[in-house]
């Protein structure tokens, strides 16, 4: 039996075990904490009505060198980080829409060199993308791109190398990144970051 | 053989010197656990507890001065009996909720060694402020409870009135402080370098903790009111003569109505506070409204929507049975006040994405549904919680007017005035709803959603001081009478009490979830098994069961403080 069934089957019980009271019970504090049971056990219930999902911490991806032997592992691998870890799924889409809070990325591989896509992953102030969607003045984007290597979400420099190597393969582009630039953990020393958030020093603009 | 002694004594003090000169020194632990409960929930259930008290020791002195203020200008009695009735509470409330602080403390520091650690390190200069306004909290209580029959007297009263004052003074400093510690681990602040009390400073003054202590403050007053409400919804059920029907049928009435009070304007400080995570980190605002929380909002939003259909719900049956003769006059307002306010929770439950299979969602073009997709976005759950309070705002002010009789000679030109105001603040409030579908988000964030804030606002503090105005000098044509609300009224006052308590619930497991897997975000990693966050149906259950014992710990404050009043009634 499941969580979920579980907890249902406890919160139609405090409501059975409240109806009950109400029924048979002439005791108006008793009648009261009956009426409650009913009131907590109908939001439990509706509580567990709606899609159950725990928020995990982001997994770990292994970077076995051994194992990854082409650009295509590790394109497999930027997706999982994309969609995890990455948080990028969180602001941007993957093709165009309405609500979108940041740039769409279909065809981004395509658009931009891996240097330029590393570095708006770990300098996103360099160069501001603005939103062309609508007539009058270009806009900033409602959500502000984080610096990707730092935390909460800091991701290391082999999973932003897989997230770009992820992002020109969706491109339909060959991807550039190299399986040798990964760097084995404890022989490399961490991406260098710069902690200075410095004032834009350009504006992009993306049509 | 002393000399032995004593060597076995050292032996036995100095073990690690005796014996373990080679041994390396244990890792410090991070984290200690409980079987079968686990220490998350433990931790959960108790830092609930207290806080919910907390809200109410705080929100009770609040409610109860502002009574006090009322009999004191106005002479009514009953006021000052009501509060020192609620004040009476307030000794062992803030026992109880001492004692769980303390438990919560023992808790954490035995199972979060590692976090506090932490937190101690940055905070230990407000660890003291705290400590003093609980000395200067609890000698002003005192005074203030102890006092209440001394002090009842010309300038004794006024300063019985002035200790009440202070009271709530250091009560919301005794709020703010640990506010500060609670919203760094959201929020933080880190000065790498500076003295401890820059250091300290530093963190407790961070982005989140203003906008959390206006919440937090005006949730008080709602806690207290609606918690007045349901005692006396109770006490009303019970009543054993028309004397005590009389008096909490009235209590459920003042207890209803500050905590309406609070209510109408606790969405717009929400919405700061939203406005502010969002401006501090976007990945945690989007986790909280489009992340894995979205569904969060939608329970938040069916919550909402009961305590306000309650509230009014409660207005609509004083207007029938307090207000003889009113009923007919106000039934086709009050229907369709009822009409609205369901179109308007239907809207705001709206789920912005579906839960849809693959295939659904391609046919679809997407999670959002072709139709009801465009009331799943923020641009219209803000209407429709502007609408709603307008409409809660419009049933206040009804019932205030119920049974009275303006005469001043204005009396025309201003009801045409309100109603004006009332009828273009809706179309303005729908309009900016409806364009903000066509503007970029930071547009309607910055601009339009403010915007529609700011006209209820100005309708509810242009209204209330116009409508006092012209009641003081109205005519009473019908007499309220009290003591005759059927028994569905003291349900209604028990219902939103505890959509009030789930609220506060839910809310603090959003607060703490946005966090995800950090104790503190982006600074200090949660290590422990329990650094994920349980899915809503499971939260859900633990919040239910926090709800139920702190109604049952606050009942048995209840039975406890009125128990020598009942001996006293029984032998006279």
């Amino acid at each position: 039996m499941s969580e979920v069934v579980k907890l249902q089957l406890i919160g139609l019980t405090v409501v059975g075990c409240g109806a009950l009271i109400l029924l048979f019970v002439r005791a108006q504090f008793a009648r009261v904490i009956g009426f409650v049971a009913i009131v907590l056990g109908l939001f439990t219930l509706v509580a567990l009505s709606v899609p159950q999902m725990a928020s995990l911490p982001p997994v770990e991806e292994k970077f076995d060198i051994a194992t990854v032997k082409t650009p295509t592992d590790m394109a497999t691998i930027g997706q999982k980080i994309f969609f995890s870890k990455g948080q990028c799924a969180l602001c941007h889409t993957i093709g165009p829409s309405e609500s979108a809070r940041c740039p769409d990325l279909k065809g981004i591989g395509a658009k931009l060199s891996r240097e330029f896509i590393f570095e708006s992953l770990t300098q996103p102030q360099a160069y501001i993308y603005l939103d062309y969607r609508h007539e009058g003045a270009p806009k900033e984007y409602p959500a502000r791109m984080p610096y990707i290597n730092k935390n909460p979400i800091g991701l290391s420099k082999n999973e932003i190398l897989s997230v770009i190597a992820f992002l020109q393969q969706m491109s339909g582009e060959p991807i550039s990144v190299n399986v040798a630039e990964l760097e084995v953990p404890g022989q490399a020393p961490a991406v260098p970051v710069k902690a200075a958030q410095s004032e834009p020093v350009a504006v992009a603009q993306a049509h | 053989m002393l000399s032995g002694l004593l060597w076995a004594v050292g032996l036995l003090s100095f073990p690690a010197l005796a014996f373990g000169a080679d041994v390396a020194p244990a890792a410090a632990t991070e984290y200690r656990d409980i079987p079968y409960v686990g220490s998350r929930n433990l931790v959960w259930v108790v830092a609930q507890l207290h806080l919910l008290l907390a809200g109410f020791v705080l929100g009770v002195p609040i409610f109860a001065w502002l009574c006090e203020v009322v009999a004191w200008k106005t002479g009514e009695k009953r006021y000052d009996k009501l509060a020192k009735e609620f004040t009476k509470l307030l000794t062992s409330a803030y026992a109880t909720t001492a004692l769980f602080g303390g438990i919560l403390l023992f808790l954490l520091v035995s199972f979060y060694p590692k976090l506090m650690n932490y937190l101690t390190d940055i905070f230990f200069p407000s660890f003291i402020v705290y400590c003093l306004l609980f000395l200067v909290e609890t000698a002003t209580l005192y005074l203030y409870w102890y006092g209440w029959d001394a002090m009842q007297d010309g300038g004794k009263k006024t300063f019985h009135i002035f200790l009440g004052f202070m009271l709530n003074f250091f009560a919301f400093f005794i709020m703010i402080v640990p506010n500060s510690w609670a919203t760094f681990q959201a929020s933080p602040v880190v000065l790498a370098e500076g003295s401890d009390i820059a250091r300290a400073w530093a963190a407790t003054w961070n982005p989140t903790w203003w906008p959390v202590n206006i919440h937090r403050l005006i949730a008080n007053v709602v806690l207290g009111g609606y918690i007045c409400g349901a005692y006396a919804g109770i006490r009303y059920l019970s009543a054993r003569n028309t004397e005590e029907r009389d008096h909490y049928d009235w209590m459920g009435y003042v207890g209803n109505f500050i905590g309406v009070f609070g209510l109408l304007p606790l969405p717009f400080a929400g919405y700061w506070l939203m406005r502010e995570i969002y401006q501090y980190n976007q990945q945690m605002g989007i986790t909280l409204m489009g992340g894995f929380l979205s569904w969060l909002f939608i329970l938040q939003a069916m919550l909402i929507g009961v305590l306000f259909l309650g509230s009014n719900y409660y207005f609509w049956l004083g207007i029938t049975y307090r207000i003889p003769g009113s009923e007919l006059k106000y039934r086709k307002p009050m229907l369709s006040m009822l009409v609205i306010l369901l179109l308007c929770l239907g809207v705001w439950m709206t789920p912005h994405s579906l839960v849809a299979s693959l295939e659904e969602a391609r046919k679809m073009g997407g999670t959002h549904h072709p139709l009801l997709g465009v009331f799943g976005v923020m641009s219209a759950k803000m209407t429709v919680s502007n609408l709603m309070i307008l409409v809660t705002f419009m049933s206040f002010i009804m019932y205030w007017r119920a049974g009275k009789e303006e005469t001043a000679g204005w009396a025309k030109a201003a009801k045409a005035l309100m109603s004006a105001l009332l009828v273009l603040a809706g179309i303005a409030v729908v309009v900016l709803g409806v364009w903000g579908y066509f503007v970029p988000a930071i547009v309607r964030i910055n601009y339009f959603s403010t915007s529609q804030v700011m006209i209820v606002l100005f309708v509810m503090l242009t209204i209330t001081p116009l409508t006092a105005l012209l009641l003081k000098s109205a005519r009473t044509t019908t007499e309220m009478v009290w003591g005759k609300m059927p028994p569905r009224a003291g349900y209604a006052l028990v219902l939103n009490a505890i959509m009030v308590i789930l609220l506060m619930t839910l809310m603090g497991y959003a607060r703490s979830s946005s966090r995800v897997h950090w104790h503190v975000y982006g600074v200090l990693r949660d290590s422990s098994q329990y650094a994920f966050s349980p899915a809503l149906g499971y939260a859900a259950a633990i919040m239910a069961l926090n709800t139920f014992i702190f109604c049952m710990i606050v009942a048995f404050i209840f039975w406890v403080a009125t128990m020598s009043d009942k001996a006293k009634a029984s032998h006279s």
